[in-house]
């Protein structure tokens, strides 16, 4: 084997380069369609609904600080509650995950130089950025949703909600709706499609079980929801009859539809947050995960039994008996799969050596959050505790255990663990654990004091209370967590802001990790991988040999794609090497085709239906000039 | 390492058979299709859940005293879109084969028809609109609902065969054998739903 000179690696590295250059400029961030680019566009946008949601959060605890106070009117608090938890679910947690670090990392752990449809992807953020700033038009005009984040009819009915926040919540749903059922396409086809060849499925890191697992949920959860809210926009809009019993409809129409969806949601949410604990567990604690298999197996699992439990969030709507009983069965069977993850993620941390920096804090945080809020999970499977406590601050405690304790500690986690690969710097470890142990309690003390005050009958959602209630101690700690938990996640970004610009250079693999993202430069070029990436398991970076033939393959020219923007593309279960494929690159198409979108949507909410119509031929237009360059043409 | 097709550069009828017959997976668009048209056949299961859904919550159905929907034309109407199917079929097979011009006409038949069934069906809805609107009540507003739903995947379909007509007209590429491919796909699922939504609408006739 005759091995050419470094000068034809550099030759080739600058070739791949030049070919894969992003534009410069504010332009290159509008039509780009780099999966890395479009992750961090992703990650900033759901970070700002984050911190809306977050504000929104600390209203409502400084309004509940003691008994009548009148920081918020009843209206507003209606109003800040609904958009608290519109935006925290579909605003930040689902685009946070799937839309930032799934885009971000996917191709790169996978072995691919970009998603399957790129500027599918774009079109995708680009959409959910515009309804995002759909909703808040509505917030910011005095407009905002009030019938809470399920929106549940009649209240959220013409009679009873006259106002246009109730279309501002349905209409900027459905079409965020349009942009997560891209986005679930997209990293579907990529797992399928454009894994490393030899990357099989049973080689594929668990992280990519994960997304893949919370791509199908939402492919057959949201049409449910948007069902459900095309019913209610024609009922308010146009005066067609579901939901309403005297013209032959059924609020519990609308119940069941929503929950079909929402309750799949659940999932969708805490599924990444599992999928990226098995891929910073084996890094901290050198092993490899316990069961890995039966991980796999679990995550595609929670996902399809998700959509056969959604009926016990109607415990209390007069079901009747055999159907809650069902339901109650489904709910107790759900924790299988679950368990099998938690006692997988604890075994190899015990069995392993682990290390307690950071990323792992925040993880091992997460399994005790989750345990407490999974527990209480259960205890609605038992119908008549679910009767009691239902519409209590009961179930808000449990379900901020769940999706803020075990869904977004993750994702806090994940930041710290890959923020040396986006940004080729470390952060500050110690600021990094102190923020860690700050949110930490400020979360405990928050939420935990919910379930003493739910089972002593507080209601959820109420504006206030009477100081003769006995809630005022608890309120007053259950606040002052909230502005604790408000600190300690302002010091996660201010860290991780100051350490962008002061951090010490990281280095391509300062941890030790286990999967392909660590065998590349930090941050990674545009085109990734300089070689498509042997792969043998899936802790490909601990595979050391695999790794130097990659190293021998670019000195080669082997496997190196450097004819145009290429990658490869395999079969779906064996990942056989089928085709090579010619990606897109930049497009001015996607943000048009949103903006034409946003424009038949706020055209059907002011219904002005000459002027949607007029907007639907110009989105039309957008697609056709989405779809005119073939790749080839590139 | 045996040679991997540049899959995306054949443009010609030999070079897209080669790359066509070579390949041993279907193709990114072809998943990306089977995930949409999963995507909206949920949709429609949801929709007519959600008719069945009204009607079991009552025992009078059409509600109202509306008339009962008459059956023969939408049938007739129906197996006019399912036949299509054949065409569509014929058309892939023709572009797989490399006969791309017998691709277009017979594409070209399938469109035909199938806006021909829209015009149709468009007129028969208007129809019915004569004897009951959708503001009538919860039978009227999911009637319509569920028809409309149906007809714009139709008119979405039509667009699709309007842009893959344009594009065979100038040849044949490997993405224009996939989008041909994908739009036959689609087809059979909207004819398949056809079947669906007509069994549904006529369901008080049957």
């Amino acid at each position: 084997m005759t091995v050419t000179a470094p000068a034809a690696t550099d030759v080739r590295l600058k070739r791949l380069e030049t070919i894969w250059k992003e534009s410069p400029g504010v332009l290159g961030w509008l039509t780009t369609v780099d999966h890395k680019r479009i992750g961090i566009l992703y990650f900033f946008t759901s970070l700002f609904f984050f911190g809306a949601g977050g504000v929104e959060a600390l209203l409502i605890r400084t309004q509940l600080i003691g008994p009548n106070q009148s920081t918020l009117d009843p209206a507003t608090f209606n109003e800040m509650m609904s958009t608290h938890g519109t935006t925290m679910i579909f605003f930040f947690v689902v685009p946070m995950s799937l839309g930032a670090f799934g885009n971000y990392l996917i191709p790169l752990m996978i072995g691919a130089r970009d998603m399957a449809f790129p500027r599918l992807n774009a079109l995708s953020y680009w959409i959910f950025l515009c309804a995002g700033t759909f909703l808040y038009v509505g917030v910011f005009s005095g407009n905002a949703p009030s019938a809470g984040w399920f929106d549940y009819v009649p209240l959220a009915s013409k009679a009873y909600s006259p106002g246009p926040g109730i279309d501002f919540y349905a209409l900027s749903l459905l079409f965020v709706g349009i942009s997560t059922t891209f986005g679930a396409i997209n990293a579907i086809v990529t797992i399928f499609k454009l894994r490393a060849p030899g990357m099989s499925l049973n080689r594929m890191p668990l992280f990519c079980f994960a997304f893949l697992a919370v791509s199908f949920a939402l492919i057959f959860a949201l049409p449910a929801l948007s069902t459900a809210l095309v019913l209610l926009e024609l009922e308010r809009l146009l005066g067609f009859h579901f939901y309403i019993p005297s013209a032959g409809g059924d609020p519990i129409l609308w119940q069941n539809l929503f929950w079909i969806f929402g309750h799949p949601e659940v999932y969708i949410i805490i599924l990444p947050a599992f999928g990226i604990a098995t891929s910073i567990i084996p890094t901290f604690v050198r092993r490899k995960m316990v069961a890995w298999p039966l991980v796999a197996l679990a995550e595609i699992l929670v996902a399809f039994l998700g959509f056969g439990v959604w009926a016990h969030h109607m415990f209390a709507v007069g079901l009747a008996s055999a159907t809650t009983i069902y339901f109650a069965a489904a709910s107790l069977i759900i924790v299988i799969p679950s368990g099998i993850q938690l006692f997988s993620w604890i075994t190899t941390i015990v069995t392993g050596t682990p290390r307690f920096q950071t990323p792992l804090l925040w993880i091992v945080g997460f399994i005790v959050l989750f345990i407490l809020g999974g527990l209480s999970g259960v205890t609605f499977a038992a119908i008549p505790f679910d009767q009691q406590t239902t519409d209590t601050y009961y179930v808000v405690a449990h379900f901020h255990y769940v999706i803020f304790g075990a869904a977004v500690f993750p994702l806090l986690g994940g930041m710290f663990y890959w923020f040396p690969k986006v940004t080729g710097r470390m952060y500050n470890e110690g600021w990094g654990k102190a923020s860690f142990w700050l949110t930490f309690v400020g979360t405990n003390i928050t939420f935990f004091p919910m379930h003493i005050l739910g089972l002593d009958g507080m209601p959820r959602r109420d504006y206030t209370y009477g100081p003769e209630m006995g809630w005022t101690g608890l309120n007053l700690i259950e606040t002052l967590g909230a502005y604790l938990l408000a600190l300690g996640l302002l010091s996660v970004f201010v860290n991780l802001a100051v350490s962008l610009f002061r951090g010490a250079p990281a280095g391509n693999d300062p941890f030790g990790g286990d999967t392909l993202e660590w065998s590349t430069t930090s941050p990674p070029p545009e085109y990734n991988y300089a070689v498509i990436p042997k792969v043998s398991s899936p802790y490909a970076m601990w595979d050391v040999e695999d790794r130097e033939e990659d190293a021998r393959n670019l000195e080669l020219g082997r496997k190196t794609l450097e004819q145009g923007h290429e990658t490869a593309a395999s079969t779906a279960v064996d990942a056989e090497w089928d085709e090579i494929l010619e990606m897109p690159s930049h497009s001015a198409w996607p943000p048009l085709v949103a903006l034409a979108m946003s424009g038949v949507f706020a055209m059907v909410l002011l219904q002005q239906w000459l002027a949607a119509a007029i907007f639907t031929v110009v989105l039309a237009v957008t697609v056709a000039g989405f779809h005119l360059k073939e790749p080839e043409e590139a | 390492m045996t040679p991997v097709p540049r899959s995306m550069e054949a443009a010609g009828a030999g070079p897209v058979r080669r790359v066509d017959t070579a390949r041993r997976a279907q193709a990114s668009g072809w998943w990306g299709a089977a995930l949409l048209i999963a995507t909206e056949a949920t949709l429609f299961a949801c929709l007519i859940a959600t008719y069945f859904y009204l009607r079991f919550k009552t025992s009078e159905w059409p509600l109202g005293g509306i008339e009962k929907p008459s059956v023969t034309l939408p049938l007739v109407f129906t197996g006019m879109l399912v036949a299509t199917s054949i065409p569509m079929f014929l058309s892939v097979k023709a572009a797989r084969g490399g006969a791309v011009r017998a691709a277009w006409w017979l594409l070209l038949l399938a469109t035909a028809v199938q806006a021909t069934y829209l015009g149709l069906q468009i007129h028969l809805m208007v129809d019915d609109l004569h004897s009951f609107s959708p503001q009538a009540n919860a039978y009227g507003s999911i009637y319509y609902t569920l028809i409309t739903v149906h007809h714009a995947h139709v008119a979405v379909g039509l667009a699709i065969d309007a842009w893959l007509l344009w594009k065979l007209a100038r040849g044949i590429t490997n993405y224009r054998l996939i989008g041909l491919r994908v739009a036959a796909f689609y087809w059979y699922f909207v004819s398949a739903t056809a079947v669906a939504v007509v069994l549904t609408q006529l369901y008080p006739s049957l």
